[in-house]
């Protein structure tokens, strides 16, 4: 797993901004993951336990990632995307292990962050599919969070 | 004027329904994931919690029975410190199940304890003291989110220091707990969906390649555990067939077995 990351941070508000005005040239994978974990944070209130383990990287425009993740049938999920570049545009969407979309059709994507969510037909390995569709940046950071209940 | 705001109004609420429509209208139904490959990242290993709570969705579990007390020798193998470790962190979750304050307090000490002998006391020192407050407080969703920072931060300090082997031993240790009182409670109470959560040849996966990686532990315990994956794989890799009762009494046995050589010492060591 060489590009995920563990790395514990708590996003703010304040923290956001200051990062957002920060050069790129600064950035890391733990700002993209504050970004996903302020993305987060709703849904926590709405019983959501978001896993402090993540995963993270850099992609060039219009590159994808996936991520094979475990889930089980009887649980929720939601997965969080984040970067720090200031109008990048990602996404983030969740298949199954045929490569035929699960998710449900309430996913999102604003500013600094993109959300999928499951509620999964069956228990096994999903693909998480992560994808920079544009940035004006050459690499862009990206992190991915994901909470369950 | 007042045409003018009404046409706003409108062609807000219009962008307000399609913006939703094209983050879904422009999502490809089917991917080939074999075109993937060179692009997937390994599987974060889930929680034990994760696996209690779809469970727990499933009927009423006496999580008191699960409790165990017996938490492991002192062993001065790091490996087999970070297996016992992992099983530690799992066990925690299994009393926040059963609510039992006086078992997570034990547990918390008792991270603390093995998190030093392997040499990562210092990161865990604080999640230690969160444990055991919120236990007193009995505030169980902090606990597991103490739980799961414990389990983060002893492997972030391992993969610091390049133990990441060891990082993923914790992993495994807790994964094997997991599945015994999984199929404890399964095998007890048979459900096809319970049986189900057992579906995870993948992750099951993950682990033999990264066993297969660590020739150089050669710990009984950790050879033990690498060829009684070979026997739970066929049991649970049945693709779209369900697992049956047989195949979940068999996993608990082997896991079982594999769960008391953890916490006890080897004959041979």
């Amino acid at each position: 797993m060489n590009s995920r990351v563990n790395v514990l941070l708590r996003g703010s508000f304040p923290l956001l901004v200051i990062l957002a005005l920060r050069p790129a040239a600064f950035a890391s994978v733990d700002d993209a993951q504050s970004f996903a974990l302020q993305a987060a944070e709703p849904y926590v209130k709405e019983g959501f336990q978001v896993r402090e383990d993540y995963w993270g990287g850099d992609l060039g425009a219009e590159e994808k990632k996936a991520v094979r993740q475990q889930l089980f049938k009887g649980n929720e999920y939601w997965f969080w995307l984040g970067t720090e570049v200031d109008r990048a545009k990602i996404s983030v969407h969740i298949y199954d292990s045929d490569g035929k979309l699960a998710e449900e059709p309430d996913g999102w994507d604003k500013g600094h962050s993109a959300a999928a969510h499951i509620i999964p037909k069956t228990t096994g390995s999903y693909f998480i599919i992560v994808s920079i569709e544009k940035s004006p940046e050459e690499r862009t950071h990206w992190a991915l969070v994901y909470g369950f209940r | 004027m007042t045409q003018f705001s009404r046409f706003l109004k409108l062609s807000a609420i219009s962008l307000c329904v399609l913006v939703p429509c094209a983050h879904g209208a422009r999502v490809p139904q089917r991917i080939d994931i074999k075109q993937l490959s060179k692009t997937v990242e390994d599987v974060v290993v889930p929680l034990p919690n994760e696996i209690f709570g779809a469970l727990n969705k499933l009927g009423a579990v006496n999580w008191k029975e699960y409790v165990r007390s017996d938490k492991g020798i002192n062993f001065t193998e790091r490996p087999r410190i970070a297996l016992l470790l992992g099983t530690v962190i799992a066990d925690g979750f299994v009393a926040v199940q059963a609510e039992d304050a006086p078992a997570v307090k034990e547990i918390g000490q008792r991270v603390l304890t093995l998190a030093k002998g392997i040499g990562v006391g210092n990161s865990i020192t604080p999640h230690a003291k969160a444990i055991i407050e919120a236990a007193d407080k009995r505030n169980w969703d902090d606990v597991r989110q103490e739980l799961d920072r414990t389990q983060n931060s002893v492997q972030q300090a391992m993969n610091e220091v390049h133990d990441e082997k060891l990082s993923q031993l914790v992993s495994l240790g807790g994964w094997l707990r997991g599945t015994e009182v999984l199929t404890s409670v399964v095998t007890k109470h048979f459900s096809v969906d319970g049986a189900e959560l057992l579906h995870q040849p993948d992750l099951l996966s993950y682990f033999q390649t990264k066993l297969h990686a660590m020739p150089e532990f050669q710990l009984p315990i950790i050879r033990e555990i690498e060829s009684a994956l070979v026997q739970v794989k066929p049991l649970i890799d049945v693709g779209d067939a369900r697992i049956p009762p047989e195949s979940v009494r068999k996993v608990n046995e082997i896991t079982t077995r594999l769960g008391n050589g953890i916490v006890t010492k080897d004959q041979d060591t």
